[in-house]
């Protein structure tokens, strides 16, 4: 037993557990030193964090800031991935002194995982751009070991803290006043906004002229998943995700506010703006998708259809000069048209898939996709405009004032596209609404049980047939609803936006975010649609990056990033807690009273 | 998936013939209180459920053939037999999963609807053989499913939120209250079906069916995989639900279970309704006593005086149902 371990903890008397796995022995050996290793490890990131790392400038110019020959002017104003490696390096060797901290161990390896794909990301990248090992390592005199140190100091933070034992995930309880638990979570949200702000314009516009666009967006990804994770671990995400539960309708509505003042940080630019819209519409369109898949559980692979069905549908309504129908309805009645035509689809794209299930059900969706993207390929009926797309749609708008507008309020100046963010905000919201509204009542419980078992469902009395159409007929009216808008705020339909690819990404969206919840799916939807956005850079690799992503998630969290249920069933009271545990596992014996 | 811990102790534990257990009964308040929220008995001396010549033919195999039960009201049904003499195949043409290949099923007059969501809206609720629970759902919420019947609460209800829909749901919410104390599982009701222990997400499927305002009940093989304690529980449950005026038949292999269980036992050996009768009429008949194991009569017989399980009662039969 590795019993010299339990100093750490001395008001456990449980010894620290043996190890298993691969690692196991590594694991034993270090785990009487977890302590020492993680300081060691949080030094080595720090250090590395303040190190150059490469010793010249990189052929695209100086990589962010002062990682290059800049660091001679200026050597410890450390500014981008190295200032969060110092951080994150800091904050491991705090928490791992610190014994009093409940599950440290959880905490800094979070942050050393962190810690550990900053430095590599950002190594990697270095070494790649500079062609080869000579830009992290020696050359000419001077040391730029900077990602060697701070990857190495990331894997010992990680291999301590493993070593030490994962604690569980503790339990806060604590009551604030309600004022004081109202300000905290004003003040938390708009720290979110601010960090949403940040990663939206990290690393800048992606493209030819800025290529270190992806590298930055992805190592400060990596940074905020590392403090993400050790927050998480902590359980004070948890505690604040109780707090605004407990103050939900406040939490709601500042979250509302929150959003809508996203044009007053640095991602209010135009350009920002339009990233912002075309990620609220995958997410509204995502959401949709996850009351398909996660609620009901029907697999469903050509879901963009009904994206496409929507706009295309707008186009034609809209006045644009290449439609054939050539009436313009106002925009409010075209966004409803289009829903209701999208969702008349979906039901029919429903119906026939009542009698096929799991795989045989995707691909049947799988095929309805490809036809509505050849025949729109082929402009059937002169809907669809085909290869030439359908341009110029014209903007939203009431009498003379568009959407597309800039608008001037005293000294401020919202740049334009601000109010197609707006509605897609509002847009967004609601769906959301929708969502929850739907997942919490008699209709969503049939639904998950459908899900869970179509046979006891039916035996429950669920007809099981109308339930799963009404599941295809909304989703669609969502995502049909997420169609005008899109229309509206592209002004250019054309077929090639809603391909299989995009159906895939779709639902990769919400697997990765977590199936059947709403921030699981906006969050998805906003990752899977920025990165492209970032790594133009790399736009070859591109679905190979994405696809490795995927499988390294799926393969470390095959929850999703957001949970659902998990959250809850870890809630419940302390008793019960013996006989929940987390994840799918072997039935616990009987708890005998 | 997970393993399931299910255990053969449910042959073993009850075979040693005298030994007393305790458990508890459902608590009589919540019964009175279900008994007048459900309100189910009509008082009719007319048998509510009756089956005629149903025969079920796979193939070449006639898994029922020509069974006949009829079922009064307040009564429970013992259905004993051999690992696959039809028993769940029996449930499942009553209810709908299959539909006989002749012979037809009657509830109060009207012949039985050929889907099983019909049928349990019709009143008749069932639980599986090899537990079905929504295991991602908590306890209250897969007995909330199974109000889905009873709910008045249509989509555009359950969109909006409105008056209605809290009404309905804060109904529902209460009635799933008392069901979970009526089975003993107050202290899970926001525990995940899953990581609840073997015997209570058998009792929690008897509350989700009890949640559909069931006529008639339908357990199959409800005390599986439990121990001695568990098994005496389950039978006051299953008391405690016919005194909710819910008329119940039960397939088990535990015939001690049954014999005590039980206003009139049925035996289904190869698909053929071999004996009707009384438990005592049942226990004594010799028919009974070689057909069913076709095992040396005195053995058997003892047996069956003294109430094991005859066949090695609780070993999976994974049969799809
Ligand atoms: N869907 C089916 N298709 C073919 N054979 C079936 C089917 N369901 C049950 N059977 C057969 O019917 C017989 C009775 O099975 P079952 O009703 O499960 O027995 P019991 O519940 O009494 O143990 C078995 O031989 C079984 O293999
Ligand atoms: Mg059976």
């Amino acid at each position: 037993m590795t019993a010299t371990a339990t100093p750490e903890t001395p008001a456990t008397p449980a010894p620290a557990p043996r190890h298993t796995g691969r690692f196991a022995r590594l694991l034993d050996a270090a785990a009487p030193r977890s302590t020492v290793l993680m300081i060691v490890g949080g030094v080595l990131t720090l250090v590395g964090g303040y190190l150059p790392w490469a010793t010249f400038v990189l052929n695209e110019g100086p990589y962010p800031e002062k990682a290059t020959l800049n660091f001679f002017v200026d050597p410890f104003g450390v500014t981008g991935f190295r200032l969060h490696l110092v951080i994150l390096g800091l904050a491991a060797i705090v928490v791992a002194a610190l014994r009093r901290i409940p599950a440290r161990h959880r905490i800094v390896r979070g942050l050393g995982i962190g810690a550990t794909v900053v430095a590599l990301i950002n190594g990697l990248w270095i070494t790649v751009e500079g062609g080869g090992l000579g830009a992290i390592t020696a050359s000419e005199g001077s040391i730029a070991f900077g990602s060697i140190a701070a990857l190495l100091g990331g894997l010992v933070t990680v291999l301590g803290a493993s070593a030490g034992g994962l604690e569980r995930k503790p339990v806060w309880t604590w009551k604030l006043p309600w004022w004081a638990e109202w300000i905290l979570l004003v003040v938390l949200f708009v720290i979110v906004l601010l960090l949403v702000a940040a990663v939206l314009t990290s690393g800048g516009q992606g493209g030819v002229v800025n290529p270190y666009a992806g590298v930055v967006f992805l190592s400060l990804l990596a940074a905020l998943g590392g403090a993400f994770a050790a927050l998480n671990a902590s359980g004070l995400l948890t505690w604040v995700s109780v707090v605004s539960e407990r103050h939900r309708t406040f939490s709601v509505i500042v979250l509302l506010i929150v959003a809508l003042l996203l044009p007053l940080t640095s991602a209010g630019t135009e350009y920002w703006m339009t990233v912002a819209s075309n990620i609220g519409v995958y997410a509204a369109t995502a959401i949709g998708l996850n009351i398909v898949v996660g609620l009901a559980g029907l697999l469903d692979l050509g879901y963009v259809a009904f994206l496409g069905i929507g706009a295309f549908v707008a186009a034609n309504l809209s006045g644009a000069a290449a439609s054939h129908i050539g009436i313009h309805l106002p925009f409010v009645l075209v966004m409803i048209i289009s829903s209701v035509v999208a969702g008349m689809f979906g039901a029919i794209v429903g119906s026939p898939t009542l009698r096929v299930r799991g795989d045989y059900l995707a691909i049947v969706t799988l095929a309805f996709g490809e036809i509505f993207v050849r025949s729109a390929q082929n402009n059937i009926g002169g809907l669809t405009g085909g290869a030439n797309a359908i341009p110029n749609i014209p903007a939203m708008g009431v009498g003379d004032f568009k959407f597309s507008d800039s608008i001037v309020i005293g000294s401020l100046r919202l740049p334009s596209g601000v109010l197609y963010y707006f509605l897609i905000v509002l847009l967004v919201a609601a769906v959301m609404l929708v969502f929850a509204h739907l997942k919490y009542s008699r209709l969503g419980r049939a639904w998950i049980a459908i899900r869970e078992d179509e046979d006891a469902a039916s035996a429950m009395g669920i007809r099981t047939g109308p339930i799963k159409i009404l599941a295809f007929l909304i989703g669609a009216m969502l995502a049909g609803l997420a169609g005008a808008f899109f229309a509206h705020k592209t002004a250019v339909v054309a077929y090639d936006s809603f391909r299989f690819l995009e159906s895939v990404t779709l639902l990769a969206a919400v697997i990765l975010g977590g199936m059947g919840t709403i921030p699981g799916a906006v969050l998805g939807a906003s990752i899977l649609f920025v990165l492209p956005e970032k790594l133009r850079e790399f736009s070859d690799y591109r679905l190979l990056l994405f696809g490795l992503a995927l499988v390294l998630i799926m393969r470390f969290r095959p929850q999703g990033i957001v949970p659902d249920r998990h959250r809850k069933a870890e809630l419940t009271d302390p008793d019960v807690e013996d006989v929940a545990k987390e994840g799918p596992g072997p039935l616990p014996t009987r708890v005998e009273p | 998936m997970s393993e399931n811990p299910e255990t053969t102790d449910g042959a073993t534990t009850t075979s040693a013939a005298e030994v007393v257990v305790e458990a508890e009964a459902p608590p009589e308040e919540v019964t009175a209180e279900l008994a007048e929220d459900m309100h189910i008995a009509t008082g009719t001396r007319e048998p509510i459920l009756v089956s005629s010549g149903v025969t079920m033919q796979f193939g070449g195999l006639r898994a029922l053939n020509d069974v006949n039960l009829s079922l009064h009201e307040g009564e429970i049904i013992g259905l004993i037999g051999p690992n696959g003499a039809g028993k769940t195949t029996f449930f499942n043409c009553l209810t709908g999963l299959y539909t006989p290949t002749s012979g037809q099923v009657v509830l109060r007059g009207k012949p039985m609807p050929q889907d099983p969501a019909r049928v349990t809206e019709a009143g008749v609720a069932r639980t599986f053989q090899n537990i079905r629970l929504f295991p991602s759902m908590t306890a209250t919420e897969n007995v909330l499913v199974g109000r889905h019947v009873r709910m008045k609460q249509g989509p555009i209800s359950s969109l909006l939120h409105g008056p209605r829909f809290r009404r309905s749901e804060a109904e529902a919410a209460e009635r799933a209250e008392k069901l979970l104390a009526f089975v003993g599982l107050t202290r899970f009701s926001e525990e995940l079906a899953r990581n609840l222990p073997y015997g209570d997400q058998r009792r929690l499927e008897i509350a989700r069916a009890l949640a559909t305002d069931p006529s008639v009940l339908l357990l199959d093989e409800p005390t599986a995989g439990m121990n001695a304690q568990e098994t005496e529980a389950t039978r006051q449950l299953i008391f405690a639900i016919r005194d909710l005026g819910v008329s119940v038949v039960v397939i088990e292999h535990d015939t001690k279970f049954i014999f005590t269980l039980c206003d009139r036992v049925l035996v289904l050996v190869q698909g053929e309704l071999l004996v009707e009768g009384s438990p005592d009429e049942v226990r004594g008949d010799p028919r009974v006593v070689e057909a069913y194991l076709g095992a040396p009569p005195e053995e058997v017989s003892a047996q069956l005086q003294t109430g094991g399980a005859v066949d090695g009662a609780g070993t999976a039969e994974g049969k799809s149902e």
